[in-house]
């Protein structure tokens, strides 16, 4: 044997590089096994009786909906509304997967992994199996309690058939996406399933408000594939998908020798400062982690053309910045989309805290979208230091973007939900009375503090967490929700919203929404640099 | 072409490689061979484009124009025998968190089969000047310490190639000069190598050809009066 070939032979493949590391690193773990059979089981019944409570919060809800008449006014039964539900969830997953590999290697599995002779499935796979496993996991907890409320007499047999088919659809997707990782075709992953989120959610906007199509919609449900009832149909199902699923990992898992260090580096870092993000508690750099481009931006210098002054040059930019992201711009659609599928539901348009909180919701999550600028000059506000424009002009500066876009989606969303009932002025004009308290909340997110992790913390079921953190997480979201407590007592009172509250809510948004910003204001100029 | 360049047998070859990210091209046109045997520094001022195109011609980029070849068949590091045969020290350290200095050596070693890879890590520590420290975790290394970590790693394992950013960047004078003098001696022991430097001394002791990078043309400089490329201000 020549020695090439006898270092060869005792060259590690990747299984053994990962055992090799794991034990190493095992080897001075300073936890015991007591302590994480301690952490597992505390996990397990904080998330047993979070589901628990959440289920028996939405089997509620349904019994309160069925015990209530039927509106007039409802276009869309409770199935297409699921249906664009889960496909709007499926995207945003399809999406977040490929933007975090699904494979990829942490800048310290790149340097000292990748360049090892062992190849390149052995040392990938079990990343791909973890990935795989975890979606599959925290899918099926999640549907588990929307499973208990949705089904009139939950059997064991069949909730646990439902979510076992939500796990391994999970698992499937996660397949289907790594397996277009190793062809090099993610490209256009991400992209083609927001597409499709925001066209579905668009198409459901308008099929709540066109009659012919809310029919058609109607009908969805009873075109299935299987005969109603057939007891052979929910198993046959999720074997089906459990097949795919097994099939996609299983040609993912050929091609994982493919996949080529870049791409592996570049997720891997991505995957890396998303994480630490969660564990961090800290959502904004989270949205920067997923929404961060590629890509080489398209230049639009057309935008800067009409800027003569410096808050318009901010304006400016802050468009830029949201044209810029096909992310934020497909979730304001949905965000249009979520106010007008509650109150145009049927069962949800029954139930006014249904529909106030998915007015809430949609206008938080266009807040989000917009505040996508405000987050980058937070990030970096040395750009804004470069203006001749005090704190105060700056923040207000970065209020008019984000008030037009509100303004867009309020408006439309007011529209649909109230066409056809002789309301959708009224609806609109409440929508648009909202838009001050909620740009004041997108910048007021944008700007949020950090979390000090250096003061006083606190024991939770969730680990340690720092004293105060609900208070610096929620602001943005707090001047939203508060400026918005008029429209939330117009529709809990029921019928169109009378020109008096209209009223009252953009009196009460400019208050709140200018208290908000102010505290802003005084909070940056009292910060040290 | 100038110093002990030979145009057979490359190892590692070039032709008009454009490199650059997304379709930005960083400098011009790059030709080269580095057979075994044989030292090729990539000298510019810094944003020239030495990091890019080194990442280029070992395939961790993919170029914009021409062809990288390794031998007779185009560059691919997803080839166990490229990785196998090519070691690199690039602008990436990264560690494992919970390895030590000495497990990161190991995992290298073993994971190339190196023989008796003990000796040879306990070997390259020695060398280092990190046998002290040894058994220490990445966080309680020195700046410098890492970057030594990172460059015993590629003397840990076989490698015919090997490919270096900066080497000299955060280490001593002596450090230095012993990294120069060990490149030298693996240089005439057969080992082919490629380098970007900015350090015109680690040129001059190790590099047999000098290109210096630019973003409207590369071309070959005299070794031995490289020093003003090497310190971005190239001859005219």
């Amino acid at each position: 044997m020549t020695a090439v070939a006898a270092a060869r032979e005792r060259e590690l493949d990747g299984a053994q590089v990962r055992r090799l590391t794991s034990r190493s690193a095992a080897a001075r773990a300073t936890t015991t096994l007591w302590t994480r059979l301690l952490d597992a089981w505390s996990a397990a019944a904080t998330t047993a009786i979070g589901l628990a409570m959440l289920g028996g919060w939405l089997a509620s809800v349904r019994d309160t909906i069925g015990s209530r008449p039927p509106m007039p006014g409802s276009a869309l039964p409770t199935g297409p509304t699921a249906a664009v539900v889960t496909v709007v969830a499926v995207a945003g997953l399809v999406g977040v997967l490929d933007r975090l590999g699904p494979v990829s290697a942490s800048p310290a599995a790149a340097a000292w992994w990748l360049p090892l002779p062992a190849s390149r499935r052995g040392l990938l796979r079990a990343e791909l199996a973890r990935v795989a496993g975890a979606c599959a996991g925290i899918t099926a907890l999640l549907s588990l309690p929307l499973f208990l409320a949705w089904t009139a007499r939950p059997s064991a047999g069949g909730i646990l058939l439902d979510v076992a088919g939500a796990g391994v659809t999970a698992a499937g997707l996660v397949g289907a996406v790594a397996l277009l990782e190793t062809r090099g075709a993610t490209s256009r992953v991400a992209p083609v399933a927001g597409a499709v989120a925001v066209t579905v959610s668009a198409a459901a906007m308008v099929a709540a408000v066109v009659a012919p199509l809310a029919r058609a919609a109607a009908d969805i449900p009873r075109r299935h594939l299987v005969p109603d009832g057939a007891p052979w149909a929910p198993g046959v199902a999720v074997a089906g998908a459990a097949l795919a699923g097994v099939v996609l990992l299983g040609l993912a898992d050929r091609g994982l020798g493919r996949l080529p260090a870049r791409t592996l580096r570049l997720s891997g870092s991505t995957a890396q400062f998303a994480a630490a993000s969660v564990l961090s508690l800290d959502t904004r750099d989270l949205g920067r982690a997923l929404a961060a481009r590629r890509q080489r931006p398209v230049r639009r210098r057309w935008l800067f053309r009409p800027v003569t002054r410096a808050w318009q040059a901010v304006a400016a930019a802050d468009l830029l910045l949201l044209v810029r992201s096909p992310w934020q711009l497909g979730q304001l659609v949905v965000a249009a989309a979520v106010p007008v599928l509650a109150a145009r539901t049927d069962g949800l348009d029954r139930l006014p805290p249904a529909v106030w909180g998915g007015l809430l919701l949609g206008w938080a999550l266009a807040a989000v979208s917009v505040g996508h600028p405000a987050r980058h000059a937070s990030a970096a506000p040395g750009i804004d230091r470069l203006l001749p424009l005090s704190p105060a002009q700056a923040v207000a500066a970065h209020c008019a973007v984000p008030a037009l876009a509100l303004c867009v989606v309020a408006a439309t969303s007011g529209v649909l939900i109230g066409a056809g009932s002789g309301s959708a002025l009224a609806w609109a004009g409440l929508g648009l009375a909202a838009v001050p308290a909620w740009t004041a909340a997108a910048v007021r997110g944008g700007y949020r503090p950090e979390l000090d992790w250096t003061g006083p913390v606190m024991s939770t079921p969730m680990g340690t967490l720092p004293a105060g953190i609900g208070a610096t997480l929620v602001q943005g979201l707090d001047v939203g929700i508060l400026g918005s407590v008029p429209a939330i007592v117009a529709v809990h009172l029921g019928g169109a919203p009378s020109a008096g509250m209209i009223a009252a809510q953009l009196l009460w948004a400019l208050a709140v929404g200018a208290g908000g910003l102010a505290l802003t204001v005084r909070r940056l100029t009292s910060a040290p640099d | 072409m100038t110093g002990r360049r030979v145009e057979a047998d490359a190892l590692l070859s070039a032709d008009a490689v454009a490199a650059g990210h997304g379709d930005v091209q960083v400098c011009a046109p790059v030709t080269l061979r580095v057979p075994p045997g044989h030292a090729v520094a990539l000298v510019g001022p810094n944003g020239a484009g030495k990091s890019t195109v080194l990442q280029t011609l070992v395939g961790l980029l993919p170029p914009l124009a021409g062809a990288v070849r390794f031998g007779a068949d185009p560059v691919d590091e997803r080839q166990a025998s490229f990785r196998r045969a090519v070691a690199q020290v690039l602008d990436d350290e990264a560690f494992f968190p919970s390895l030590t200095a000495r497990e990161h050596l190991l995992l290298t070693a073993r994971g190339h089969g190196t023989t008796d890879p003990d000796a040879t890590v306990a070997a390259e520590l020695d060398l280092f000047g990190l046998t002290e420290r040894a058994d220490a975790l990445p966080t309680a290394l020195s700046s410098g310490q890492r970057r030594r970590l990172a460059l015993a790693a590629a003397f840990v394992r076989p490698a015919r190639l090997l490919v270096l950013d900066e080497p000299e960047r955060r280490l001593d004078t002596d450090m230095r000069r012993a990294l120069a003098a060990r490149l030298a001696r693996d240089r005439d022991g057969g080992l082919a190598l490629l380098l970007a430097s900015h350090d015109a001394e680690l040129v001059a002791a190790v590099a047999d050809d000098v290109l210096l990078i630019a973003e409207d043309e590369c071309r070959w400089v005299d070794p031995a009066a490289a020093a003003d490329a090497v310190t971005g201000h190239p001859p005219p």
